[in-house]
């Protein structure tokens, strides 16, 4: 097997930053927009033309941008790998601020990682939809669309620096805070060819017939980092992200801390209860950075006010690089070795910062659910197909909408909670083994968290017994074995119950003596700790 | 949760004004949706805040009662939001202008929706957003 070399450390490609700008733009003329300078310059064979967006968006009146909603800029900079490619493509969107600083420039730390690994990375410019606004998302995810299909354009002409050299088969979106609700209304209307923005609004087509689209790409992923949720909702409901999706967000946010898109990442490849069996194919990631503050993803922008103790500017630069460049190794360079790194933090441990303190989820598009809960709020089932029993001794079993991260409502995912008051209880599911093809799997896999109520000792990690059993012979192994149950980082009130996947080797079954293809019981058996409460979800055999 | 402040509404204005392009379309789609003929004016909803909140990525969502105005926009005494459709405002007359985060938890701002001024016959005599919209 090939080691895998740090992701976050830069490759050995060269590359070039340029600039690209639409024609005509005069910042120089508009004394409090001075940051914005350096796109009146543009690299001359990086020239672009103007999105009308006013069907989406207004400008906010306080900025006097030297443009209107209809003639709104293509602006970003771009960073190239040297060589023929054609490269994968990666475009970052900052989210809201000052309109009066430029937060472009605050992604090029991973435009140029990612180019150093032949990648070509943009951080695009929406500063003019910054400001004291609200509910315009949408035109942020059009604005990011709009720049992939800038790149399109760029990859079919003739004479162009990057004629033929942008993989369009291989994207990845990256949005922050409002850019990376963005990215999840982006990924939506990338299968679009008309929207009507909200019930007052026209039908507007994506086709290209008024001028924006047609879109349809091939979207490896997109990726959001302390992403808003539903401050732009479409008609059809909360946006549900149809690609491959990753969530990063830091438990010391001052700006979102609401972790609200954590409900971006329970709607989205959540099961069908009429087809639980049916997976619509894509993975999902979720890392929550304990530390990490909002606005130190972005280069640029001075921390927030956190009420906590907030890691270095560097460090979490890190973590960004390691995240994300594990991400791209993985869906746009085709390195698959990296989906290790996606499925458990723990094998990045190394390249993260001394110290890191990280909570992972994944959920793997090859999954069969054992118990995912939402069935409804009544006592906890085995869940179809497979068919079996759920006993428990002292423990106290509830299912609710449980909002675990303070993300608002409404609460799109339904969590078991656990709560034991004495050593030795236990809830077991008993499953019928023909229902439960274990060998076509490689992991026995769950979600769970610890709270903050008083049954959990402060500051310390929570562990229970996970039994496996298939009637002859019972493996029993230690959660803390697999991974720590960390207590919660407390910023605000009762804090954010983050849960941890926890993935158990089959084949350390096996080798335990548990025949795997005659499953019988999966139980939680609480002997470690004489109290507790604990949030539990997905229980599920995965790859 | 942080525990935000919200915004501090003191005073709401309704002010007609010429509509732009997109609002013309928007008219147009009305017009034939509701199958009530609209007149080419845009309502501009002025809602000065004091102080002016710093720019966050969390906002909050602007009600009128329990209808969540989509989009509103920055203008230098505070937010704006514009609304073609005169039904609006018979139908949701005297509605508390509130606040919320989470679409759980509402800050009353203690101002109402108020009617929007008489409509001059010559609609061309309105006049323009970006005037409506400039610092006094």
């Amino acid at each position: 097997m090939t080691v895998l070399k740090n992701p976050g450390l830069p490759g050995k490609r060269s590359f070039r930053t340029v600039v690209y700008a639409s024609s005509g733009l005069n910042y120089a003329a508009v004394p409090l927009l001075n940051q914005y300078q350096v796109f009146d310059t543009p690299d001359p064979d990086f020239v672009t033309g103007r999105l009308d967006i006013s069907v989406f968006a207004n400008l906010g009146a306080s900025v006097p941008w030297p443009f209107a909603n209809t003639d709104v800029p293509v602006n970003g900079q771009v960073s190239i790998p040297r060589g023929g490619g054609p490269f994968p493509l990666a475009l970052f969107a900052h989210g809201n601020h000052s309109p009066f600083e430029n937060s472009t420039p605050g992604y090029l730390y991973l435009c140029e990682l990612l180019a150093s690994h032949g990648v070509i990375a943009a951080t695009i410019d929406v500063n003019f939809l910054n400001g004291n606004n609200f509910g315009e998302n949408d035109a942020r995810a059009i604005v990011h669309l709009e720049h992939v299909k800038q790149f399109r354009t760029w990859n079919n002409t003739h004479n162009h620096p990057l004629h033929r050299k942008v993989d369009l088969d291989r994207v990845l979106l990256v949005g922050h805070s409002r850019g990376g609700e963005g990215v999840g209304h982006a990924s939506l209307f990338n299968l679009l060819n008309a929207v009507q923005p909200d019930a007052f609004s026209p039908v507007v087509p994506l086709d290209g017939s008024v001028g924006l689209g047609p879109y349809h790409f091939t979207l490896s992923a997109v990726a959001a980092i302390a992403p808003t949720d539903r401050q732009y909702e479409p008609l059809t409901g909360p946006t549900v992200v149809p690609d491959r999706y990753f969530l990063m967000h830091g438990s010391q946010d001052g700006d979102v801390s609401s972790f609200e898109g954590y409900n971006t990442y329970s709607r989205t490849h959540g099961v069908d209860l009429a087809n639980p069996m049916v997976s619509d194919g894509k993975l999902k990631v979720l890392l929550w950075v304990i530390g990490a503050d909002h606005n130190q993803f972005n280069s640029v922008w001075a921390p927030e006010f956190s009420p906590g103790p907030v890691i270095s500017r560097p460090d979490q630069e890190q973590v960004a690089k390691v995240e994300l460049g594990a991400l791209a190794q993985l869906l746009l360079l085709g390195r698959d070795g990296y989906l290790k790194v996606l499925k458990d933090h723990a094998t990045a441990g190394l390249w993260m910062p001394t110290g890191s303190r990280l909570v992972s989820q994944y959920q793997d598009p090859r999954r069969l659910f054992v118990q995912h809960n939402q069935e409804g709020l009544a006592p906890p089932v085995v869940s179809a197909p497979v068919l079996g029993t759920v006993t428990s001794s002292g423990v106290q079993a509830s299912r609710q909408r449980f909002d675990l991260v303070n993300a608002g409502a409404p609460v799109p995912t339904i969590t078991l909670r656990l709560e034991w008051t004495a050593l030795g209880a236990r809830i077991a599911l008993d499953v019928s083994p023909a229902t439960v093809p274990a060998d076509q799997f490689k992991v026995l896999s769950l979600r769970v968290g610890q709270s903050t109520e008083a049954q959990n000792p402060v500051g310390q990690d929570q562990d229970f017994t996970v039994e496996v059993s298939c009637g002859s012979r019972t493996a029993a192994i230690r959660v803390s074995s697999l991974h720590r149950l960390l207590y919660p980082d407390v910023v605000f009130g009762t804090g954010k119950i983050v849960m941890q996947t926890v993935r158990l080797p089959l084949k350390r079954l096996a080798r335990r003596g548990v025949e795997v293809r005659d499953l019988r019981s999966i139980a939680l058996v609480f002997d470690r700790r004489p109290a507790g409460a604990v949030y539990v979800g997905d229980v599920q055999l995965s790859d | 949760m942080q525990p935000l402040t919200p915004p501090n509404a003191v005073g709401i204005e309704v002010v007609a004004a010429q509509p732009t392009a997109a609002d013309r379309a928007a008219i147009d789609h009305l017009s034939r949706t509701a199958g009530r003929v609209l007149a080419p004016v845009t309502y501009v909803v002025k809602v000065r805040l004091d102080p002016m909140p710093p720019v966050t990525s969390m906002g909050w969502a602007l009600y009128v009662d329990d209808f969540r105005i989509p989009k509103y926009w920055e203008y230098p005494e505070g937010i704006y939001f514009t609304m073609v459709d005169p039904q609006f405002f018979q139908d949701h007359r005297g509605g508390a202008l509130r606040f919320s985060s989470n679409g759980t938890d509402f800050t009353d701002t203690g101002l109402v929706l108020s009617e929007p001024e008489l409509v001059p016959q010559d609609t061309a005599d309105l006049p323009e957003q970006a005037d409506v919209l400039r610092a006094r």
